[in-house]
């Protein structure tokens, strides 16, 4: 067992990650944010090449794997980056095999993994239906939704923008975007993949890159609250030499490298077909969006006030903390599946 | 006592402060020492319980015309509290727990003759007394117990089995709650149960202590009962009633086992500071590091709390009000604070804590006894979830 990352994972990490604090530091970020478009971004995301990474070439990517997902999603994570709409893209794979220049999602509530929702469907395809809350929507150029056909679940794709309606709802966290979309009679087509596995392959891809999203904000705040304590100074002495501030950092340490480990080999049980892969994807995003959503607590306690404000970074990633322990199902909820899993009463 | 419209009054009577300090007085004439010989050698505690016997507090909540002084559950509980902080822990709670208040139903329910034959013996501690409810199939489910009383002319005979019966070694006598119509037969799950107040007959009750965790001066013990003849007059108020008057006493047990975690964290948080200020390491004194410092003060904050709770909870019951939900949820404070606090003394000792020189282990086993005695801490919230909160019933 390999317990490290290649040396060209690596330095893709790396390499994002300069770039990141290039293009999406914390001053461009607030500007997407206030104007509510994501677009610029999603268009330097592709732009750079960075868009097709961790989708095979043969589905129209430039390869790498689920690891090289997850090191993406972390980096994207770290930096509060805008990211709903590489997110939500990267989930519709499964279900359609192929990778494009344009932003896809899947029409399913934001706060579960992607399911079956409640969209009628005519003997011509048409669609029509309200799912609310749907992640990346505003990007989007094409759905992928799930809904009963006449004999069983079918997947079927979208792409008929006018007769589609996009209502975007605010989030606390402005870094993604969910909206609430109509279909009128919308056209689509029967996709291949069969439904069950499709769903269940995005729900696990989906739980590991939530998790990795979570890890790089807790990185991030982690970061911020060692800096911070070490320049804040209170009764003469900078308020990092308190034990219960010392003890606070060093409990978020243990909870981001356990996280890390967890999640980089969620990663590879995926990408490699483990048996249990999607226990392994249930465990991270139970674990680990938990721990986060603690750790941005512990954050914003060590940072005090200055935490709490607008202008102070913090809020950042305090936020898509928050958001990512509810993204894709709660903690709660995978929970409950690691227990069906089991053979409990 | 508050007057209808009177400020609150947090202050103790003046009676309630003088049982504070004259069982404090009284207990400190039994040092952890003693304590720590008596559990190693699962000793019952004879010379403390005789000292409280002659000091006449077996008695605290029996009617004065049972030889008792008639208090109520708020003094029994700060009775308790006290014997459990002086470092008695349960070991010296539970060498009396039942005799304080275990009584009660005989009290209020049983004929003349059976209490002018054991009070008084009962309050001079002549005679012991244990309490057989549980049993292993039935666990907190009481009703399904199947220990079975059978009539025969004007005797019962009894078999089955009880487990976790306290005292039961060193007990003359038990209350028995038996059944006298099995379940399936019984119109209410809650009818056919029947409590006896009988002599232990060694040769038809096989009592085993079981090995355990702590409290070791104190046996628990499982009971195999074979051919108990039990005369009428042994029978506590009326036949298939039993449940009823057992349930008479459930909050009050709650009150005083929420006492004696209290005292028990109290101890344990008195050692810890002991500790903190004592031991040196890096040229100073450990409680100076903020990470033993802050658990301390937490857990100072929540016996605290717990302890205003369970103030409450008594003096509701005192004034006959009712008080389930402060009962239950002064038990479950108390042990979890107690239990909290003495883990937190355990740390604060460090690897010295961990040998039973320094007693906090000790406390330390006892303490989390009472996360899962009388009742477990996730049937307390049963209660309030349904009893308080009106949620479905999740059990």
């Amino acid at each position: 067992m390999e317990w490290k990352l290649s040396g060209e994972q690596e330095s893709y990490q790396q390499t994002l990650r300069e770039w990141l604090v290039a293009v999406a530091g914390p001053e461009p970020v607030r500007a997407w944010f206030e104007a509510a478009d994501p677009g610029p971004f999603n268009q330097r995301l592709l732009g750079d090449g960075w868009w097709g990474v961790g989708v095979t070439e043969d589905a129209g990517g430039q390869g790498g794997g689920v690891v090289e997902l997850a090191l993406t999603a972390e980096e994207l994570g770290r930096a509060a980056a805008p990211s709903a709409a590489w997110l939500s893209s990267v989930l519709t794979v499964p279900a359609t095999g192929r990778w494009g220049d344009t932003p896809s999602c899947w029409l399913t509530p934001a706060e579960g993994p992607p399911r079956v929702v409640d969209v009628a469907v005519d003997g011509d395809g048409l669609l029509t239906g309200t799912v609310p809350r749907v992640l990346g929507a505003s990007s989007a150029t094409s759905f992928v939704v799930a809904v009963r056909g006449a004999s069983a679940v079918e997947l079927r794709l979208v792409d008929d923008s006018d007769a589609v309606t996009i209502d975007l709802r605010k989030l606390l966290d402005r870094s993604r975007d969910v909206a609430d979309v109509t279909l009128r009679g919308a056209r689509s087509t029967l996709l291949e993949a069969g439904a069950d596995a499709a769903l269940a392959d995005a729900a696990s891809l989906s739980a590991v890159l939530v998790a990795a999203d979570a890890l790089g904000a807790s990185q991030r705040m982690l970061d911020m609250t060692v800096a911070y304590s070490l320049q804040r100074r209170q009764f003469g002495v900078p308020i990092g030499s308190f034990q219960a501030v010392k003890h606070t950092a060093a409990t978020m340490e243990v909870m981001v490298e356990a996280s890390r480990s967890a999640v980089y080999f969620a990663a590879a049980s995926i990408e490699g077909s483990d048996v249990d892969s999607r226990l392994h994807a249930a465990a991270v995003k139970a674990q680990v969006t938990a721990d986060a959503s603690i750790a941005a607590d512990a954050a914003l306690t060590v940072h005090g006030a200055i935490g709490y404000t607008w202008e102070y970074d913090l809020q950042l990633f305090y936020k898509r903390a928050k958001l990512d322990e509810y993204l894709c199902g709660d903690p709660h909820w995978w929970n409950e599946q690691i227990a069906i899993g089991l053979a409990l009463a | 006592m508050a007057q209808e419209g009177s400020d609150v009054d947090f202050e103790l009577t003046e009676d309630q402060q003088l049982i504070r300090t004259a069982v404090a007085e009284l207990s400190a004439k039994f040092d952890d020492q003693y304590w720590m010989e008596k559990d190693e050698n699962h000793e019952f505690p004879t010379e403390f319980y005789d000292a409280f016997a002659q000091g006449g507090w077996l008695g605290i909540t029996t009617p004065e015309e049972h030889g008792g002084q008639g208090f109520g559950i708020t003094e029994a509980s700060l009775l308790l509290e006290e014997v459990s902080a002086s470092g008695a822990g349960m070991n010296g709670a539970s060498s009396m727990h039942l005799t304080i208040f275990g009584m009660h139903p005989v009290i209020v329910h049983g004929s003349e003759e059976m209490k002018k034959e054991n009070l008084p013996r009962v309050v001079n501690g002549e005679l012991h007394v244990c309490f057989g409810v549980t049993e292993p199939g039935a666990g907190l489910d009481t009703t399904k117990i199947t220990t079975f009383a059978k009539r025969d002319g004007s005797d019962y005979v009894v078999n089955g089995r009880k487990v976790w019966i306290s005292k039961a070694q060193e007990s003359e006598k038990i209350l028995l709650l038996t059944r006298t119509a099995k379940f399936e037969d019984s119109p209410k799950k809650t009818d056919g149960l029947t409590l006896f107040f009988t002599d232990l007959d060694r040769d038809r009750v096989d009592i085993r202590p079981i090995r355990k965790m702590g409290r070791n001066a104190v046996t628990s013990n499982e009971l195999f009962i074979d051919d108990l003849r039990i005369p009428e007059e042994h029978r506590v108020g009326e036949e298939g009633q039993g449940f009823k008057y057992i349930l008479d006493g459930l909050n009050p047990e709650r009150m005083l086992v929420a006492s004696e975690a209290l005292g028990l964290g109290r101890a344990a948080l008195r050692r810890a500071v002991r500790y903190g200020n004592e031991r040196e390491v890096f040229g100073r004194p450990i409680g100076m590091n903020q990470g033993l410092q802050f658990p301390l003060a937490d857990s100072l904050a929540r016996l605290d709390a717990a302890e205003l709770v369970l103030r409450k909870a008594t003096w509701l019951y005192d004034h006959g009000r009712p008080c389930a939900r402060e009962a239950n949820t002064a038990k479950y404070l108390c042990a979890d604070a107690g239990f909290e606090a003495a883990d937190r003394a355990l740390q604060t000792h460090g690897g010295m804590g961990y040998s039973e020189e320094y007693h906090v282990a000790r406390y330390f086993r006892e303490a989390r006894l009472l996360r899962i005695a009388p009742l477990s801490q996730e049937m307390v919230l049963n209660f309030l979830g349904e009893h308080v909160l009106g949620l479905p019933r999740s059990y």
